[in-house]
């Protein structure tokens, strides 16, 4: 195997975002300097994003074995690029008072893109796991950033404990799973499977690709948290910092079901019964779980931790109806779902941020009462961003929901959509609910009171409201872009 | 310069953003050139298109301005249809509507809530064009509902006054019942015919439905009960007079000019549907012929200038639905267009009486004031004469096709003449008598006043409508094509006579309207004087007992389930989803212990749990 020119240029993203790491890391072996650090990073994810764009049109090619280089994996590679771009700046003003070494932070939220790069351009288990491992690894370190801290706002050591020996043994289990693929195969490749899928009932390696495929179910699972594996999202969510929160919550899910997405549509899995079956009790429990806990809730990082538990399930009625429904509108449903769920968290989570910095935390629904009333701006994007979360129309939240509710029709998935229609009434009351509290007269003390702000982060925020806006109002263009790409998977 | 026809609801709509975006907070020197300029913009670019499209002699001009959102195979869009009808209305909608939002902006000019009141007018031209400009139901749903909403608002204008308020709710109340029939029908045609597109559906109609059918006389029922509550007939005429309480402007443009009018426009647009289902299409000639009716003995009896107005304003909208019924539907669309010429007219000269006189609005209280207030006479003078078919002004034209449409109906045709004759010689007995008693005989004005309200942005329009309501009637409404293979053309030849006849009766009228309430040579205390005559105008003088109908029937047994529902029955239902939602997040919330080993626990029972039911599959 050799690797040309052509390759490493189709490689640019990725080892632009290794780069910046590399170059971050002797710029803080240098001189310690928090702001220099911030911008070298935030400079690579921008270029890196903007070489993704630049390499997309055409582009489709298997870089070795491991690594699949196409439209799709390149619209995914500018997507995480730029979130995490969002997330570096957010980051800023959340750690500028720390009283610890701050510059690392920016090493591990590299390094967790680079994982992120390569899950989203993977096609092979061994990629796979190195991306997805890579981004944890970072992970864990970013959930327990403030530990050293004394004021540090959560309990990030606690978050990070649960957060890694709960991650490990699912990434356990997961690899028990490929493993066992490969004692059948004899590669790792995730079409590897496509052959077996049509082995006769009762036979035992029909067993065992069976087992090998519900292990890697149950391992992307708790990933995605989807129930039953979702337990520990809103404690991790809660007692991370807001910034690592928002990675895990955005970046982490998207890249990973960009994973079982291609997993699904290459190994042909959803063939076998049994997989149909645990995904579709998957989906349910998913939607239903998330949305009664996070009913009651006035934590907004658990409430947000449950509500992705719930849109996760959504998303994997999309994955189910690709399998059943014509043509492609699974897929396109699903890849505009995660698009759109990414511009909502981003927004929700960035609201909350910047108001919030490593030593005080506004993570209570209480906090947020009368916010109508000193930020009128501010107020308008949160709401905008929980009417989206809810679906409601013109916001990019609904035009998403309709899609997944398209493709649930057309495979006529009549039992999921009922969870959806269900799980959506029940999320309208939570998201409301925040909105209704901004509205009522505002208490004297309270988040937001201070009203200095920093641009860049407002910046963010104001960037993902267009977004939304405009995604909710003429997504036509979008909408074709991912017909276009879809074709790749 | 077709394409940029999206420009046209795009100015209103722009000037409408700007002016609520501000919150309302501009100075007039700035909202009013913005609210003005906004629709004098779209009429600017509405004329070049009229202009374009009648040269190139085009039937029709679709323009696809963008999809919202193409998922399988559902794309709604915003895509404008221009022919002759959405020519006309186009043009009578930015035309009117400049020359009355150019009023206004004198009108209003001491109003605290100068800028709100624009940004709703914006609002409403930016409806309206989406209504009748738009080429599929959900973009004429959307306008019908945006006017909907934009009337509501503007009838309860000054809501200080509860009496507004209740106005408003009850024009949006009554008009809500024939939308939600014609949301009903619109729903009937979609499932049936499968396509959202109007001239598509109208071309699926006439191949798969018989002339006849059930589903066509379904659908034309259910669209005419949106038509008559939208423009005031039979039997949801009621909301029109009492929405009287908004400013005068707002009656000129919403309740006379345009909105009103978007019955006539639905039933014209699909005049195809309708005569598929003849029974229906004769219904409506026959509600339009009992609303002019009605609505004529009742203006008869009014003291309010604007409810005169009001009432004539039924009458006339009478009119259109009897010339759609009858089959002459270019006549009806012509009348919709001199209408609005000297309806807006009226309801503005009207306002400039009223604001001069103190915001006086009996006219018993006023007479003698044609050298006081000479616009306002002149105005009234050429409105008058237009609106009461006087020869050769535009109202005499329109009317003479609509009713000589009906005489060419076979069997029951002269009946209908015969009854639309009656209507003419009731309007020109009440035109006249709100004129001479306003502006002749004695002077009952109590305030002093100085001189008539005006300013070159009141007289301008007053100035050119007055010239649009003389000379209207020449103006040829190029709407053959729409029509073209539903109307007949045949020229019936009418005797001269009859033309004499329908020429003579509102002269007649306007006599006997001058002997009462100029010459006196007959009285009307004496004509009052029998009991019979009393009980009568008092039953004109109510609306033909409508509202009391209506509360008797409708409102009261409505309050009384109210009352006796107020613990809701239904809401013990919803409760219960509440209470079970509440219970099983009680329950879920206990998996959450935040106990690591618990965690891991339910990490492997999961497991297990799944790897056994896959394996048992």
């Amino acid at each position: 195997m050799t690797i040309t020119a052509a390759d490493i240029y189709l490689l640019l993203p990725l080892l632009l975002v290794t780069g910046t790491v590399v170059v971050a890391m002797t710029a803080i072996g240098i001189k310690r300097d928090y702001t220099s650090a911030a911008i070298i990073t935030i400079t690579g994810l921008l270029l890196s994003a903007i070489a993704a764009a630049v390499l997309m049109p055409g582009t489709n090619q298997q870089v070795t074995p491991l690594l699949i280089i196409d439209q799709y994996s390149l619209f995914f590679t500018v997507v995480t690029c730029a979130s995490a771009m969002f997330i570096a700046i957010l980051s800023y003003p959340y750690l500028l008072a720390l009283d610890d070494n701050r510059e690392e932070y920016y090493l591990l939220l590299g390094v967790a893109s680079v994982g992120a790069v390569v899950m989203v351009s993977s096609n092979h288990f061994v990629s796979a796991i190195l991306g997805l491992e890579t981004m944890s690894m970072s992970l864990y370190g970013m959930v327990a950033y403030t530990v050293h801290s004394k004021s540090a706002a959560q309990h990030p050591l606690e978050a990070s404990v649960k957060y890694l020996v709960l991650s490990a043994a699912a990434s356990g289990i997961l690899l028990f799973g490929m493993a066992l693929v490969y004692a059948q195969t004899g590669t790792l490749a995730f079409s590897s499977l496509i052959d077996l899928s049509d082995s006769s009932p009762g036979d035992l390696g029909n067993g065992f690709t069976v087992l090998a495929l519900l292990m890697i179910t149950a391992g992307i699972g708790f990933k995605l948290s989807l129930a039953p594996f979702h337990i520990w999202t809103p404690d991790v969510y809660e007692g991370s910092p807001l910034p690592a929160t928002t990675y895990l919550a955005t970046i982490g899910k998207v890249a990973m079901f960009v994973i079982l997405l291609r997993f699904m549509e290459a190994s042909e899995a959803l063939a076998f019964e049994g997989i149909l079956t645990v995904l579709s009790l998957i989906a349910v429990a998913s939607i239903l779980a998330g949305n009664l806990l996070a009913l009651m809730q006035e934590n907004l990082k658990r409430l947000l931790a449950y509500s992705s538990i719930a849109h996760m399930g959504y998303i994997l009625i999309a994955i189910i109806a690709s399998y059943y429904a014509e043509g492609r509108i699974g897929i396109e449903a699903v890849t505009f779902y995660l698009l759109a769920y990414l511009i909502m968290s981003l927004g929700t989570f960035g609201v909350a941020s910047m108001v919030s910095d490593s030593s005080k935390e506004y993570d209570s629904v209480d906090d947020y009462k009368g916010l109508f009333w000193r930020q009128p701006v501010l107020a308008a994007i949160f709401t905008a961003m929980m009417l989206s979360l809810a679906g409601i129309p013109l916001t990019v939240g609904f035009i998403g929901k309709f899609y997944l509710f398209f493709a649930g029709v057309e495979g006529a998935l009549w039992m999921l959509l009922a969870a959806m229609v269900i799980g959506s009434g029940i999320g309208l009351y939570y998201y409301l609910r925040v909105i209704y509290r901004m509205l009522e007269p505002a208490p004297e003390s309270g988040a937001f009171n201070r009203s200095e702000q920093t641009a860049s982060a407002f910046a963010v925020v104001s960037v993902l409201f267009v977004l939304l806006l405009v995604l909710g109002v003429y997504p036509a263009p979008v909408i074709d872009l991912i017909e276009a790409i879809s074709a790749y998977i | 310069m077709l394409e940029l026809i999206w420009l046209l609801p795009t100015f209103p709509l722009l000037g409408f953003l700007a002016l609520v975006l501000t919150g309302g907070t501009l100075p007039k020197q700035i909202a009013g050139p913005i609210g003005a300029g906004s629709i004098g913009l779209s009429f600017a670019v509405a004329a070049l298109i009229a202009m374009e499209f009648i040269g190139s002699g085009e039937d029709y001009f679709v323009y696809e301005a963008w999809t919202w959102m193409s998922v399988g195979s559902f794309s709604p869009g915003f895509t404008f249809y221009l022919d002759g009808l959405s020519t006309v209305m186009m043009l009578v909608i930015t035309g009117v509507g400049f020359l009355i939002h150019l009023y206004a902006t004198g009108y209003m000019a001491d109003d605290p809530s100068f800028a709100r009141f624009f940004s709703y007018m914006n609002l409403f031209v930016a409806a309206m064009l989406m209504l009748v400009l738009g080429d599929n139901l959900v973009l004429l749903y959307l306008g019908w509902e945006g006017v909907g909403l934009c009337s509501y608002l503007l009838i309860g204008f000054w809501y200080t006054n509860p009496a507004n308020g209740y106005a408003a709710r009850k024009a949006f109340v009554v008009t809500r019942i024939g939308d939600t029939s014609m949301a009903i029908g619109l729903f009937l045609l979609f499932a049936q015919l499968g396509t959202l597109n109007i001239q598509d559906l109208m071309h699926a109609a006439e191949g798969e439905w018989e002339v006849g059918s059930g589903y066509a006389v379904a659908a034309a029922l259910l669209l005419l009960g949106g038509a008559v509550g939208k423009s005031a007939q039979l039997p949801l005429q009621t909301w029109l007079p009492d929405a009287m309480a908004g400013p005068t402007p707002i009656s000129a443009l919403i309740h006379a000019a345009t909105m009103v009018t978007a019955g006539v426009y639905l039933i014209a647009r699909t005049h195809i549907l309708f005569e598929l289902a003849p029974s229906v299409q004769l219904l409506v000639a026959w509600i339009g012929l009992a609303t002019l009716l009605i609505s004529g003995f009742t203006a008869m009896t009014q003291s309010d200038i604007k409810r005169v107005l009001a009432y004539s304003t039924v009458s006339q909208i009478g009119y259109m639905f009897l010339g759609l019924g009858v089959g002459a539907w270019s006549a009806s669309v012509f009348h919709l267009m001199t209408h609005a010429f000297f309806k807006a007219l009226l309801f503005l000269a009207s306002g400039t009486v009223i604001l001069s006189l103190h915001h006086e609005q009996n006219i018993f209280k006023m007479g003698a004031l044609r050298k006081v207030l000479p616009v306002s006479f002149a105005s009234f003078l050429i409105g008058s004469l237009a609106l009461t078919a006087f020869p050769f002004t535009s109202g005499y034209f329109s009317k003479d096709e609509i009713l000589l449409g009906a005489l060419a109906v076979e069997g029951v045709g002269t009946w209908l003449w015969l009854g639309g004759l009656i209507g003419a010689f009731f309007t020109g007995i009440y035109t006249f008598r709100l004129f001479f008693i306003v502006f002749f005989g004695e002077s009952n004005v109590k305030h002093h006043v100085d001189k008539e309200v005006g300013g070159w942005h009141m007289n301008g329009p007053l100035i050119i409508l007055m010239i649009l309501a003389l000379v209207g009637g020449f103006i040829h409404v190029p709407v053959e094509a729409v029509f073209s293979h539903g109307e007949a053309h045949d020229e019936h030849h009418v005797s001269g006579l009859i033309h004499g006849i329908m020429i003579a009766v509102p002269l007649i009228g306007i006599g006997i309207s001058y002997l009462f309430f100029m010459s006196k040579t007959f009285s009307v205390e004496k004509l009052m004087a029998s009991g019979m005559a009393q009980s009568l105008h008092k039953f004109w003088l109510g609306g033909w007992g409508f509202d009391t109908l209506y509360n008797t029937l409708f409102v009261n047994p409505f309050l009384f389930l109210a009352r006796i529902n107020r613990k809701d029955l239904i809401d013990r239902f919803y409760a219960l989803i509440v209470a079970l939602s509440q219970a099983a997040n009680g329950m879920i919330v206990r998996t959450q212990t935040g106990s690591l080993r618990w965690y891991a626990l339910t990490l492997v029972a999961g497991l297990v749990f799944i790897v056994t039911l896959g394996a048992l599959l």
